[in-house]
């Protein structure tokens, strides 16, 4: 019997990796050596970072390689490398070194001031446990809405990538044969969106998948509880109508 | 600071199983709470992930120090940030730093070698910074379980008034990445004793041999400075203050202070005015811990009375009100500092959706991305053209 799925926010301590980058060797070079949880700050945590945009702006590498460095179809090239937040930390960092590898063997690296430098940042997750758990994949459907931007980050790509793989939300769902809904959520984030925006999209997808299931359910009971079912439907439907009426009054 | 903030599996094993979330205590807070007022600008996640994250400081108590209670970004922040912690539960006090006008020349020399301007510390200016330092070691209620020092000015309370199991962290809310190394280094050995740092941005941060984290300042709003407010209101205000309704209006509102370059604008306002038809206000008000204010101020005045359609305005402590009326009512609001630590006047003006052009110093540059945001410039030239063109 698997565990029931505990939801948990976090909140991300951000501090230096103790490296710079002033051109494109040095950032090969930084790229090379920071530990994963950098890699993860400067690629994926992007989404946290901007979480109300309209649509994600490329990863810290690419950025500031079109702002300092000028470079902007090199830029491109590291923005792409890095537009997936599920892939393994291992195969963004080889994916990035082979790009700037070319670069380097292409043209001579020029170099910015320290002012206009790159500084590698890392960041670490406080957990916090939200008063909520999931015993069944329908449960988390239903909870989805409360949880909020962070833990949703956290949850769906944070465990995912850097782990506890036990803390990962998919992983939960596979195990409790929820396979469609860990799908839909992989699947709508490995798309690269800002967060809340990924947060509404699979909540809106998994309540939807939930149709069928509902359905089903409503076929087996009896006339009289759908008729009741039917009613309160309506009563509420109603209610939603009065009540800016009633505001309007007051 | 590392049991204040290391996650723990055991906490995660206890996790309750029951919605709606248990009440934290509230303490002072007006009818309904201060947080419930926030569920208009974040959504309930948000606010219960922050009573979640409250609930693991339970039992802790914080002591904030500063050296002022009004006037600059740092008070701002404290004014509500103690507030909220109270009311999230986690008991929180505020302590001012006191001191003379001698202490507070000091302090503001220090400032600024530290923004990058530079002026010789005296045996003497360390000595009043070290004497004051130890009277108010003494008078101070540092008895919390996490000692909060604000900026450089307490910052040698460390050395005196440390207790076993307390945990103490500098929060450093200045640009020091132009600082004076004499300075730096009267200062670092205070700074060395403490459990760590915080940084508003990466850029700010020295070699240190302590933890440092990167936490960039924010703003309320729903204070009296950003709440919504309504042309009638505005427009009341400004006929209060003498000022024309007719603009545009091009706008600064900052402390007098040569780092916030007020004769700067003056002359990028003096190119604008050459081409477009406009008017310069230049608002602000001192800090009680800066003596250089009414210096400045009468520089400003000077300046300003050469140029048509200038006005400089200065503000009492406590002109919340007339600050937000002031960055509604502008067309351009400018920040055109030569030092900053985060700028918490660009934050305001994005949030009341002004058009903002602001020097790439310091926090600016998080706060602002060039062309999307707002607009960013880095000379006097820069800033006439962004106004402008912008």
């Amino acid at each position: 019997m698997t565990k029931p799925f505990l939801f948990s926010t976090v909140a991300h301590l951000e501090y230096p990796a103790g490296r710079l980058a002033t051109g494109l060797a040095t950032l090969r070079e930084g790229i090379a050596r920071v530990p994963p949880e950098s890699l993860f700050f400067h690629i994926t945590r992007v989404m946290v970072r901007y979480p109300r945009a309209r649509d994600l702006p490329p990863n810290d590498f690419a950025n500031w390689t079109a702002v300092a460095l000028q470079e902007p179809e090199l830029a491109e090239r590291l923005a792409f490398a890095g537009a997936q937040p599920l892939t393994e930390l291992e195969d963004h960092r080889a994916a990035l070194l082979r790009i700037l590898d070319d670069a380097l063997a292409r043209k001579s690296p020029e170099a910015v001031g320290p002012a206009a430098a790159f500084h590698f940042i890392s960041a670490r997750s406080v957990k916090a446990p939200l008063p909520f758990t999931a015993e069944h994949p329908e449960e988390v459907v239903h909870l989805w809405p409360h949880v909020d931007a962070a833990a949703a980050f956290y949850h769906l790509v944070e465990a995912r990538v850097l782990g506890p793989v036990s803390d990962s939300l998919t992983v939960w769902l596979r195990e409790r044969g929820a396979t469609r809904l860990a799908e839909s959520a992989e699947g709508l984030t490995m798309g690269g969106m800002p967060l809340y925006r990924l947060h509404r999209e699979i909540g809106a997808r998994w309540r939807r998948s939930l149709i069928g299931t509902r359905l089903l359910e409503r076929t087996e009971k009896s006339d009289a509880a759908r008729r009741q079912e039917a009613r309160d439907v309506v009563a509420r439907f109603a209610g939603r109508l009065r009540k800016p009426r009633e505001d309007a009054g007051a | 600071m590392k049991e204040l903030l290391v996650a723990g599996e055991a906490e995660r094993k206890e996790a309750p199983r029951i919605l709606p979330v248990p009440p934290v205590p509230r303490h002072g807070a007006p009818p309904g709470g201060w947080l419930e007022r926030y569920a208009q600008v974040v959504d309930p996640g948000t606010l219960r992930a922050l009573e979640a994250l409250a609930r693991r400081l339970h039992g802790h108590r914080i002591v904030m120090v500063n050296t002022t209670k009004t006037g600059g970004g740092v008070a701002e922040i404290l004014h509500r940030l103690v507030v909220i912690l109270n009311e999230l539960g986690v008991p929180t006090t505020w302590e001012v730093m006191e001191g003379d006008e001698a202490f507070f020349n000091v302090t503001k020399k220090i400032h600024n070698a530290l923004h990058g301007h530079t002026e010789p510390l005296t045996a003497e200016d360390r000595e009043i910074y070290a004497e004051r330092t130890r009277s108010e070691a003494k008078r101070l209620a540092l008895d919390g379980d996490l000692i909060l020092i604000h900026d450089p000015q307490p910052a040698g309370l460390v050395s005196l008034r440390r207790k076993p199991g307390q945990r103490w962290v500098w929060r450093c809310h200045i640009d020091l990445s132009s600082r004076d190394p004499d300075h730096w280094e009267f200062l670092r050995p205070s700074v060395a004793q403490y459990d760590a740092s915080i940084f508003s941005a990466i850029e700010f941060v020295p070699t240190l041999p302590i933890p440092t984290y990167l936490v960039p300042p924010s703003i309320d709003p729903f204070s009296a400075k950003n709440r919504e407010m309504d042309p009638d209101e505005v427009a009341a205000i400004l006929d209060r203050l003498g000022l024309s309704r007719r603009g545009p209006w091009v706008t600064q509102i900052s402390r007098f202070d040569r780092i916030k370059d007020p004769l700067g604008v003056i002359e990028a306002f003096r190119m604008v005015r050459g081409r477009r038809r406009a008017r310069l206000l230049l608002a602000g008000g001192g800090a009680s811990d800066d003596p250089e204010g009414a210096e400045v101020l009468a520089e400003v005045r000077e300046r300003a009375g050469k140029v048509k359609d200038v006005t400089v305005l200065e503000l009492p402590p406590g002109s919340d009100e007339e600050i937000n009326a002031l960055q509604r009512m502008s067309t351009v609001v400018m920040q055109k500092s030569l030092r900053e630590g985060f700028a918490l006047t660009v934050s305001e003006a994005l949030w009341k959706r002004r058009a903002v052009v602001a020097s790439a110093v310091g926090g600016i540059p998080l706060q602002i991305l060039h062309e999307r945001t707002g607009l960013l410039a880095r000379s006097i030239e820069g800033a006439a053209f962004q106004t402008v063109t912008g």
